[in-house]
């Protein structure tokens, strides 16, 4: 099997079949996976923020919604993808701390994160066929190319396949 | 807004000699609520890109357990006191005044973050206490909240509250250490002001 290639806050990586691509330890952030589902190239992008619009300066457009997702769809291009085939997977977007009387936007980050990705998705048009994300829990993913499927972990629970 | 990499070494200096304060007094009042005498290293204040702040301290599945509390009035900050999980334990049953192992796990729990969210406030409160004895600032803090996962789940808090202002967090790193236990028991507290509170905080210090 291929080494497992790990996926940095606001990296993006893509790769051909075969391949593994992990991120660990996402909290309100993003593990969101696109691939074709024929060639089996896939692209995984690890995603921090919602919005861009109130950033000039954007060294890293794997950090925002709505930069990572146009971009990955760009990279996944290069790779000769057909659009048609392209699918979604996606976790994380969780809300680590709750404050009793308090609702700000500081804590709401991950399910702002979930809004913004999964809206990018359908203006792309491109299908989520699978997510788990929000809760309270942290989570390691791990994106197979042989099965596509994406394999999340948590503390103190089981290891599901999504 | 400012761009968090506009700092001199006058501003780290004076972010750190915040980061001294609080943290002798975070120790003092540690000291007195577990009757033990509490260590502290000498703060580091450092800029950290937000992409690489979890492993700053650690590797990104280490579970760990994290008291947060706010302050939101003159000065708004989070402040955060992380310790190892299976330390977060052995701290909280420092002060449990029974033996609790015969209970069931989700009671063990309870019990333990309960004791855990009192001790993280009082270090924290103390902590911020520092601070507004320095500026003259009231400085109350909300209820704490306290969550157990991986390490880079919960600094991913950190990395975004950072990142919606640049690319790199300014980080006050300090130890506190238990002493005179059979075993080493520290962990970290982190301040984390929010967007444009950081100038605000060197202004009222008179270096900005």
């Amino acid at each position: 099997m291929a080494q497992p290639i790990h996926v940095g806050m606001a990296d993006l990586v893509v790769s051909k079949h075969p391949a593994t691509l992990v991120t660990l330890g996402l909290g309100s952030c993003i593990g969101l996976v696109i691939y074709d589902q024929v060639s089996k190239a896939v692209g995984m992008v690890h995603i921090m923020l919602p919005d861009s619009r109130e950033t000039k300066n954007i060294p890293k457009p794997g950090k925002f919604a709505d930069t990572a997702v146009p971009l990955l769809l760009e990279e996944l291009a290069k790779l000769g993808v057909n659009k048609s085939q392209l699918r979604a997977k996606m976790a994380g977007g969780a809300q680590m701390f709750t404050m009793p009387g308090k609702d700000s936007a500081i804590f709401s980050v991950g399910t702002r994160n979930v809004e913004a990705t999964t809206k990018m998705l359908a203006e792309a048009g491109i299908r989520v066929v699978a997510s788990d994300t929000g809760g309270s829990k942290g989570r390691s993913v791990e994106f197979n190319t042989e099965t596509m499927k994406f394999t999340v972990k948590t503390l103190g629970s089981s290891t599901k396949e999504i | 807004m400012e761009n968090t990499s506009g700092f001199t070494n006058l501003h780290m200096d004076a972010i750190r000699e915040v980061g001294n304060i609080g943290t002798g007094n975070a120790a003092t009042a540690l000291s007195r609520l577990i009757g033990r005498m509490v260590d502290m290293d000498v703060p580091v204040a450092e800029l950290v890109p937000i992409y690489e702040v979890a492993a700053h301290y650690g590797s990104p599945e280490t579970p760990v357990c994290a008291v947060l509390v706010r302050t939101e009035e003159e000065f708004s900050c989070s402040l955060i006191f992380m310790i190892e999980e299976e330390k977060a334990n052995l701290m909280a049953d420092l002060i449990i005044p029974m033996d609790i192992s015969g209970m069931d796990e989700e009671m063990q729990l309870q019990i333990r973050n309960s004791a855990l969210s009192e001790q993280g406030n009082i270090i924290l409160g103390a902590f911020l206490n520092a601070l507004a004895q320095i500026t003259g600032w009231v400085l109350p803090t909300t209820t704490p909240a306290v969550a157990r996962d991986m390490l880079g789940s919960i600094m991913d808090l950190v990395s975004s509250m950072f990142g919606v202002i640049g690319d790199s967090a300014m980080l006050v790193k300090t130890n506190l250490r238990i002493k005179d236990l059979e075993y080493d028991l520290s962990g970290n507290v982190i301040m984390i002001p929010d967007p444009g509170s950081l100038e605000t905080l060197l202004s009222k210090l008179g270096v900005l």
